[in-house]
């Protein structure tokens, strides 16, 4: 186990600049996502720690040490990939032991750790498998078992859920949870699904276009998103957000007035350029207060998700239960000012 | 019932066309077979007759060449034992070289690695024939004339580029976490070569080293050309000097060859599974 820093790392594939100076700490034992979309750098951030892609610019520690001159084995990491990545020629036990044999290890440890990962993992019916006779969520737990044996001081895992189906998916998430709270070996994971980062983070790192947004746990990321990217980027359905100015201690907005929260209201200007967001779980349908017409009730049992039309924005609202609102029909919208997130209308950046 | 068959009308349409095309290539495969059949079981004053199947069909022709008992097959055995050391030897060198080739092009992806192999595939646009003398005067210089090292190295020379573009491009193919996984396991480039390259190229390598090993079987012009000695030529030259007599003996010919046609056919049998896989695997870029 060792705590993983990054100091100014920047990457740059001749002149395409991709990541642009970011530097972090992640603990010891901790479990860090780095998300983003597409194309943001979060996996070459990773490849960089595992030493399969150059390091342009600046420092990776791991443990303290230096790595950047290092090969991949000499790290001490073991990584999972998306595609699993297992040797095709080789039986289950022997992609897990593969390791262990580039290491001469004997043969008594080789069995006792693939045995225990085995265990762990629940693999011991499949250790005379080949890959191939193996389905998608039983694959994705050898690449585990083949990064477990190693014991390494950090986990790497790049977006190891995203050839799976969407029912193994979730029970995926949980396994890999539990087998972190399990092993506590510090894991940096890359994913591009928010939820996965949402439920599986001690940290998250939300990345964009090669610079990081915002550092936080998920619920800090939540409730506090630091500018407008990542109030959009985190949380399912995203956040409403729409232009508005500030007049008179609130926001005018889609002909209508909402709330600012006291902090805001202390710092905005009078009129001044915002983009005002609420999350659809905070809006509530009410007597009075903002109309709005709605435009779809889609029913998912537990909850109702409404679209909602407001000048020229449809908004989303979210409510626990059942609603007797009908398509075209006009509601009214009530919201707590204080889980209102304004963001500067320029700079994008969270006031308040 | 009008679409059923219409179907069925496009069907055999289709079936025509591909019988149109397969029987002439039957027959141009088997009609020199035929011959070759005919001639070797025939006795030598029929053989020549335009019988279309011998009215004594004997083996004893493949009895005179098993024994050399006649002129041109004096060093029968031994020439039979240049072929196969000079194929096999060819095979196995070319394979080495291709499949070490190929592994630092493709997955090390040494720099100048793509030059070095549009080099070598250029070699392709000069004929061989024309480096034929070029060839002989290089092994003259080394003194390797009459050796059977100086064809084997001739026909690695030949046989290299093309097994080098085929296992390049069948490398490509196999996944790059594989070899990222590899790594970070703690494999080092050659035990990445050794363990996980190799034994998941096998298809394909076995489909090379027979193209290199038949290659250097058949191979005439060089083997005439850079071996002089009677002891020391294949048998596609001994076969050659039957021609050289004024009546050549053609049913003991037509005997030699069937024996030496035996080998291939052995190894495509053998091996046929792999040849398609194989030299499909590496023909287009999926």
């Amino acid at each position: 186990m060792a705590a993983v820093s990054f100091h100014d790392i920047r990457k740059a594939y001749g002149k395409v600049k991709v990541i642009h100076g970011l530097g972090f700490d992640i603990a010891d034992g901790e479990f860090v996502v780095l998300v983003g979309p597409s194309g943001c750098g979060k996996s070459t951030l990773l490849r960089m720690l595992a030493g399969l892609e150059e390091i342009s610019g600046g420092e990776i520690r791991i443990d303290g040490k230096v790595v950047n001159d290092l090969e991949s084995k000499d790290r001490d990491i073991a990584m999972v990939f998306q595609s699993y990545a297992l040797y095709p020629h080789m039986t289950v036990r022997e992609n897990m032991a593969f390791s262990l044999r580039l290491r001469k290890a004997d043969s008594k440890t080789t069995e006792d750790r693939v045995a225990n990962a085995a265990r762990i993992l629940n693999l011991d019916p499949l250790l005379d498998r080949y890959p191939r006779e193996l389905s998608g969520g039983q694959r994705q737990r050898v690449a585990m078992g083949r990064a477990i044996v190693r014991d390494p001081k950090v986990f790497l895992f790049d977006e190891p859920l995203s050839n799976l189906d969407a029912k193994l998916r979730v029970a995926m998430r949980a396994e890999i949870k539990a087998l972190h709270q399990r092993l506590k070996t510090t894991t940096v994971y890359v994913t591009h699904d928010q939820i996965e980062a949402m439920t599986m983070a001690d940290r998250i790192v939300v990345m964009h276009d090669g610079i990081i947004e915002q550092i936080g746990t998920p619920l800090e990321l939540f409730d506090r998103p630091g500018n407008l990217f990542v109030a959009q980027f985190i949380g399912s359905p995203a956040m409403n957000v729409f232009a508005g100015t500030v007049r008179g201690g609130s926001v005018e907005a889609l002909g209508a007035r909402w709330p600012l929260p006291a902090a805001v209201a202390a710092v905005a200007r009078d009129g001044q350029a915002v983009q005002y967001g609420i999350r659809p779980t905070d809006l509530q349908l009410a007597e009075r207060g903002i109309p709005g017409q709605v435009v779809v009730v889609e029913p998912t049992g537990a909850e109702t998700e409404l679209l909602l039309q407001l000048g020229d924005s449809q908004l989303i609202l979210v409510m626990h239960g059942r609603t007797t609102a009908l398509p075209d029909e006009t509601v009214h919208l009530a919201l707590d000012a204080e889980k209102a997130h304004v963001f500067d209308g320029v700079s994008g950046q969270r006031l308040g | 019932m009008s679409g059923r068959s219409r179907f069925t009308l496009r069907a055999v349409g289709r079936e025509a066309q591909l019988l149109l095309v397969g029987i002439p290539v039957l027959l141009w495969t088997l009609i020199p077979i035929y011959h070759l059949v005919i001639f070797a079981i025939s006795e030598r004053d029929t053989a020549t007759k335009g019988y279309l199947w011998p009215p004594s069909p004997t083996l004893q022709n493949f009895n005179i060449v098993l024994q050399q008992k006649h002129f041109f097959l004096n060093h029968f055995w031994v020439q039979l034992g240049n072929s196969l050391f000079i194929a096999i030897a060819a095979g196995a060198i070319t394979l080495l070289v291709a499949t070490l080739a190929a592994f630092s092009i493709s997955r090390l992806k040494v720099r100048g690695g793509r030059t070095v192999m549009n080099l070598a595939l250029f070699t392709y646009f000069i004929p061989a024939a024309f480096l034929a003398v070029p060839m002989y005067k290089t092994m003259a210089t080394y003194g390797l004339l009459n050796s059977r090292w100086s064809l084997i190295l001739a026909m690695v020379t030949i046989a290299s580029p093309y097994c080098i573009w085929v296992l390049k491009q069948a490398s490509d193919k196999l996944p790059w976490e594989l070899d990222e996984a590899a790594r970070i396991d703690g494999a080092t480039p050659m035990q990445l070569f050794r363990l996980v390259y190799v034994p998941l190229m096998v298809p394909s390598l076995v489909a090379v080293g027979t193209y290199a090993l038949l290659l250097a079987w058949n191979e005439y012009l060089y083997a005439y050309l850079l071996l002089s000695d009677e002891r020391s030529f294949t048998l596609a030259v001994a076969l050659g000097h039957f021609l050289s007599a004024d009546d050549s003996p053609w049913e003991l010919l037509m005997a030699t060859g069937f024996i030496y046609a035996l080998p291939p056919a052995a190894i495509y049998y053998a091996f046929k599974r792999y040849m398609v896989s194989g030299l499909t695997a590496g023909a287009v870029k999926s």
